[in-house]
């Protein structure tokens, strides 16, 4: 039997929540699946729309932001900008055809250890059907 | 009607009295009825000058020359530069200056509306003249073109040759100038985003086979990017290495400097190019459709940039190029800017 | 050529159990550019330490990678170890492999698999690491201190008894705050204005202490050290020196409006003192209720006739104060819920629905009935009270979610005065639970219910309308499962406590964050509890959260403390990894000067500029530059790029 397909993700974690609530899954010993590359940016308001743009052509199978919920960012709002920037990545990924499921943004705040496992999880199993991202990627 | 002598007195006037360092308009190419931009630069010039309806460049490209130019020059010519803009490029103008690009006494601006008609595209006029050549083609009255062809005057309905952005224009009637020529005419807008929802529709795989068709012809020339108003800066990211050279930055560094996008047009880097090209200009393009008209492979690019201004308008109720003072796109927010995407 | 070490911490079994830290050193060393690569059983011990510090030594490492456990724990530990070596500090990395990868995983070769990856991406990112030095401020030695409550004093006079300047900016006329208002506070039920009074008569005296009343901080710029604050000192129209407190002018004053400070149980005039003890000890004309003021159509002016000093003066206009600081303190406290949402207990309709301040009032002994507990309505004395614990608090669906924390207490001592006041009477307390976690505060409450006989009954109110001259309380026991319906003479609502009015506007001022429930957030809500988010301003008191008195001025000096750390040092260092504009790409649009949090960017002569002192380093310009001209040092998006890449590969 072939073995199963494992996407890899590639994940942009602010520093101050979304990477604290990643170590929170660690310290509470969350298990998740290990197909998740954490990158911690400063900010989800840091995470150019490039940086998605290149995960994906270097060959992520999915890519995910992850910052403050709103009002709580760290750098007072700097996650709102994030919000309406990749909202528009999102939606001309999509509109070239990408799948929805390949990139993704999430709030997720220091206290939210578990909410951080679960989506590793809810993100795997919705990028294991899809089978690798190929249409982005850079071949040669 | 706009009225060419009037449009060439304006240009005239502006000329011989010193304001305006030089002009842009329109003239025909040779004897034919095709037209290209035409700089101006002595009063007795302006009857080169056409008005016609094939005038569909946006002449405010030109004004990154001009900056240029003036950066370069030791005691530069400050005066400004006189254009002539249809409502379309007017709104670039005004993405210009709210991106503090250019202050308004750069340029001098002659308005001319686009009434009940607009510009026309090249291959509808064909298409529908079925071989023929057509002489001359002028405005007809109210919404209608004038073709000359084998001698005989033909009237065509505006909507069957109009340019695709023309039958999508929000305003035909330029949103800021210093003269006017021409009636501000309301026109039914129609849908705005007509062209894309046919896209909007297919599903997934369909959308990325068409895409995929699309990107593959793209051969980089870059024509794109070279027409387009709001493609002003020095180094374009897609080829720019993104990479701070400080005292520190060693040779070695330097040769390995990374670029988003490689130079060779295979599909991936033709995707992340155009991928690039639509999320810089959400919130900035104004359709004036250039791109689309020049690119030699006849990739329809404006359907991505109108999808961003789609979107832009929806998600948060932005508009491109009508308040020179509003902040850009992605430099402002609203608490309740939709977020349903975030987990 | 870079040269690179990598050294992967076992942690004991707790990365090594996971994740074969072997195997990961030994697929780092091949990576291009490391020249270094070693496990060991605990990096961040000394003999660890020690490694680190021979390997950059002998090997000549220009950078380093500890994979390790989160940088939030150990960044600086083997940062300090780096620049022992002689190496700049921000040469080294963390490559965090146990809370995001071993603790997490249980697979090892995929564990590995991906500590490998984790790893690979952060020797990429600090092989373009420059070396960076601290930037570096001086400090103003003086402190600004919000609000002029218990809170507010305190720190006042902490920072000022360590001799350092504090102005203390208060809203209202006097400083006193909502503990000014109270009888006698629990558990020792000693006289709230008898400890108070003491307190604020030291912050007017105090050397060093300039008091601002009847003021509001108008603006605030700069930064940690360095800020710069507008304060609008409004007019009170009555100068200080001359008034002589004869309390002439009140007697002739027509205007009657409600009393604040006794909760709108009584009535004022126009020209007012707020109550006996103020500090400043001084009259104010209420410009909104003053009909001499700007209504010249009936300008009145009768306080200025009696006023023998000729201390009224109606000429005096608004000050604007432009003061320089180092420190913030912001204590501006707490209000009540606004009643007017709970029309079901109906306040507002009858008079003898009461909050707790109000009934504060009545207990206190300066009160508007002289310290007798009577009714509003018709001055009797009530027999049936009923007390309703959790109004508008715990309440998620309807209200706030959160606990007001005092009520209990207060409730409590509410009750039991009540039965010292009115020894016939009965005292009802409904409660969701109680808690009375506090230095002999459960001894309190059991002597509300066991010496007082306060009826405490599990449970919440329903409704309180009026009927025959009685309040009836509709309510459930949920211990017995029983309706209730208690005949009352008078309701006493515990309101949630919110943070005091405008306080979202101060906080946006301040640029400092507010939690979800509008109080104002703390830097880490068990670390770092006194501390905002921005550097320099502290919390302190119920602006921050409920709190009773000991616990606002156990903040108020914990904050006072935090403040003094800043303002004893002659200069203060900042994070190096700001911004910096590559200004041949910059085109000076400005997009990067309206999206930074902190105003940290500013165009000059058409390109952007980086105050670095003001930058944090979130990198917010960088993602909206279309032509990445403005990046974060050492987190550039050439960093990133690369990390990418190196993740993904293999």
């Amino acid at each position: 039997m072939a073995a199963e397909f494992e996407p890899r993700i590639v994940a942009f974690l602010c520093k101050w929540c979304s990477s604290a609530g990643a170590d929170l899954a660690g310290v509470s010993r969350m298990e998740y699946p290990p197909n998740v590359i954490p990158i911690q940016v400063m900010c989800s308001g840091s995470v150019s729309p490039l940086y998605v743009f290149s995960a994906l052509s270097h060959g992520a199978d999915g890519v995910l932001v992850s910052g403050c919920h709103p009002g709580d960012c760290h750098y007072i709002k700097g996650n709102y900008y994030a919000r309406r920037r990749l909202a528009l990545v999102k939606k001309l990924l999509e509109y070239i055809g990408l799948e929805p499921q390949r990139f993704q943004m999430s709030w997720v705040s220091a206290t939210e250890g578990v909410k951080f496992s679960q989506l590793i999880y809810d993100l795997v199993k919705e990028l294991k059907p899809l089978g690798p991202q190929t249409k982005f990627r850079r071949n040669y | 009607m706009v009225s060419l002598d009037q449009l060439k007195e304006e240009v005239k006037k502006a000329l011989s009295s010193g304001k305006v360092k030089y002009f842009i308009g329109y003239e025909n190419i040779g004897s034919g009825w095709q037209v290209r931009p035409a700089f101006i630069r002595q009063p007795e010039d302006v009857d080169r000058l056409v008005w016609t309806p094939a005038c569909f460049h946006n002449l405010v490209r030109f004004l990154h020359d001009e900056k240029r130019r003036r950066a370069r020059e030791k005691n530069p010519d400050i005066r400004p530069v006189g254009l002539v803009v249809k409502g379309c490029d007017s709104r670039s103008i005004n993405v210009l200056l709210q991106e503090k690009y250019i202050e308004r006494n750069d340029v001098y601006i002659i308005g001319v509306s686009c009434e009940l008609t607009g510009v026309i595209n090249i291959t509808k006029l064909n298409q529908h003249l079925n071989g023929l050549k057509p002489q001359k083609v002028l405005f007809g009255s109210k919404g209608t073109f004038k073709v000359i062809v084998d001698d005989r005057e033909i009237e065509i309905e505006a909507p069957d040759i109009l340019a695709d952005r023309c039958l999508e224009c929000p305003a035909n009637f330029p949103v800021i100038a210093d003269v006017i020529l021409g009636e501000e005419i309301k026109r039914n807008p129609g849908n705005r985003y007509q062209s894309i929802s046919a896209y909007e529709k297919m599903a997934l795989d369909e959308r990325w086979s068409f895409w995929q068709q699309q990107f593959s012809r793209c051969l980089r020339c870059y024509a794109c990017r070279s027409v387009c108003p709001m493609c002003y800066c020095d180094e374009c990211v897609a080829d720019s290495i993104a990479y701070a050279v400080t005292a520190e930055t060693t040779a070695d560094e330097k040769a390995q400097k990374t670029r988003w996008v490689e130079r060779n047009p295979e599909l991936s880097e033709n995707i992340f190019y155009h991928l690039v090209r639509a999320i810089h200009l959400a919130g900035r393009c104004v359709d004036c459709g250039e791109c689309e008209r020049v690119c030699p492979v006849e990739i329809p690019l404006r359907l991505l940039n109108k999808k961003m201004e789609k979107e832009a308008k929806e998600l948060f109720g932005y508009e491109v190029g009508f308040d020179p003072a509003q902040p850009p796109l992605i430099a402002c927010f609203r608490d309740n800017d939709p977020q349903d995407f975030i987990r | 050529m870079k040269r690179t070490g990598v050294f992967v911490c076992h942690c004991g079994i707790n990365i090594a159990g996971t994740v074969d830290v072997k195997k990961v050193a030994a697929e780092l060393a091949k990576h291009p550019g490391v020249v270094h690569a070693e496990d060991y059983v605990y990096m961040c011990s000394d003999p660890g330490q020690n490694l680190i510090i021979q390997a950059i030594k002998e090997k000549k490492l220009d950078s380093v990678v500890v994979a390790c456990c989160s940088p939030t724990l150990h960044e600086t530990t083997f940062r300090n170890a780096t620049k022992k070596a002689g190496l700049n500090p921000y040469r080294c990395e963390i490559a965090n492999i146990r809370e995001q990868c071993s603790w997490v995983h249980r697979e090892k070769s995929k564990a590995t698999q991906k500590a490998i990856s984790i790893t690979r991406g952060v020797v990429e990112k600090v092989r373009r690491n420059e070396s960076l030095e601290d930037v570096s401020v001086p400090v103003t030695k003086r402190a600004l201190v919000i609000g002029g409550g218990i809170a507010g004093i305190q720190a006042s006079l902490d920072i000022a008894d360590a001799g350092y300047e504090v102005i203390l900016v208060e809203k209202s006329p006097s400083i006193g705050g909502h503990m000014s208002q109270l009888s006698e506070t629990f558990p020792t039920l000693d006289c709230s204005q008898c400890i108070l009074t003491p307190k604020m008569v030291e912050v007017s005296k105090h050397p060093r202490i300039k008091l601002m009343t009847y003021s509001e901080v108008q603006e605030v710029s700069g930064y940690v050290g360095n800020f710069k604050v507008k304060i609008l000192k409004k007019p009170t129209y009555v100068d200080p020196d001359k008034c002589t407190l004869c309390d002439e002018c009140t007697k002739v004053c027509p205007i009657v409006v409600p009393n604040e400070f006794d909760m709108g149980l009584t009535g004022r005039r126009a020209i007012y003192i707020p109550f006996p003890q103020a500090i400043p000890a001084s009259y104010t004309i209420d410009e909104k209720a003053c009909p001499g003021m700007f209504d010249t159509a009936i300008a009145c002016g009768k306080c200025a006739d009696v006023c023998k000093p000729g201390a009224i003066n109606f000429d005096m206009k608004p000050e604007i104060v432009e003061v320089d600081v180092g420190a913030i303190v912001v204590a501006t406290g707490y209000d009540l819920y606004d009643k007017s949402m709970m029309a079901e207990y109906g306040y507002g309709q009858y008079p003898d629905v009461l909050d707790g301040l109000q009934f504060e009032r009545l207990l206190s002994a300066s009160g508007p009935t002289g310290g007798r507990i009577l009714r509003p309505s018709d001055k009797k004395e009530p027999k049936e009270v009923v007390f309703i614990q959790c109004v508008g608090s715990r309440d998620p669906e309807l209200h706030w979610p959160y606990c007001s924390k005092i009520c209990c207490m207060y409730t409590a001592k509410h009750a039991m005065l009540y039965k010292h006041h009115v020894h016939d009477g009965q005292a009802y307390v409904f409660y969701i639970d109680i808690r009375s976690g506090g230095k002999n505060y459960e001894e309190f409450v059991h002597r509300a219910v066991e010496e007082d006989g306060v009826l405490y009954l599990r449970g919440k109110v329903s409704r309180v309308f009026e009927d025959n001259g009685k309040l009836i309380v509709w309510g459930v026991d949920t211990l017995t499962g029983k309706q209730i319906e208690i005949a009352a003479d008078m309701v006493v609502l515990a309101m949630a406590i919110r943070p005091s009015k405008g306080m979202d506007e101060l906080a946006k001022k301040l640029k400092i964050a507010l939690d979800k429930d509008g109080f104002l957030a703390e830097a880490h809500p068990k670390l770092r509890p006194v501390e905002s988010m921005t550097s320099g301003i502290f919390l302190a008191g119920a602006a921050q959260a409920p709190k009773d008195i000991p616990e606002a001025v156990g903040q108020a000096s914990g904050a006072a403390a935090k403040a003094m750390a800043i303002l004893s040092r002659d200069r203060l260092f900042h994070s190096p990894t700001v911004a910096r504009v590559i200004r041949n790409l910059c085109t000076g649009c400005g997009m990067c000067v309206s999206v930074c949090p902190f105003e940290a960017i500013s165009l000059k002569e058409g390109k952007a500029e980086v105050n670095e002192i003001l930058c944090e380093g979130c990198g917010t310009c960088s993602a909206s530059c279309l032509r990445n001209a403005i990046q974060v040092k050492n987190l550039t998006p050439h960093h990133i790029q690369e990390m990418i890449k190196a993740c993904l590969g293999g």
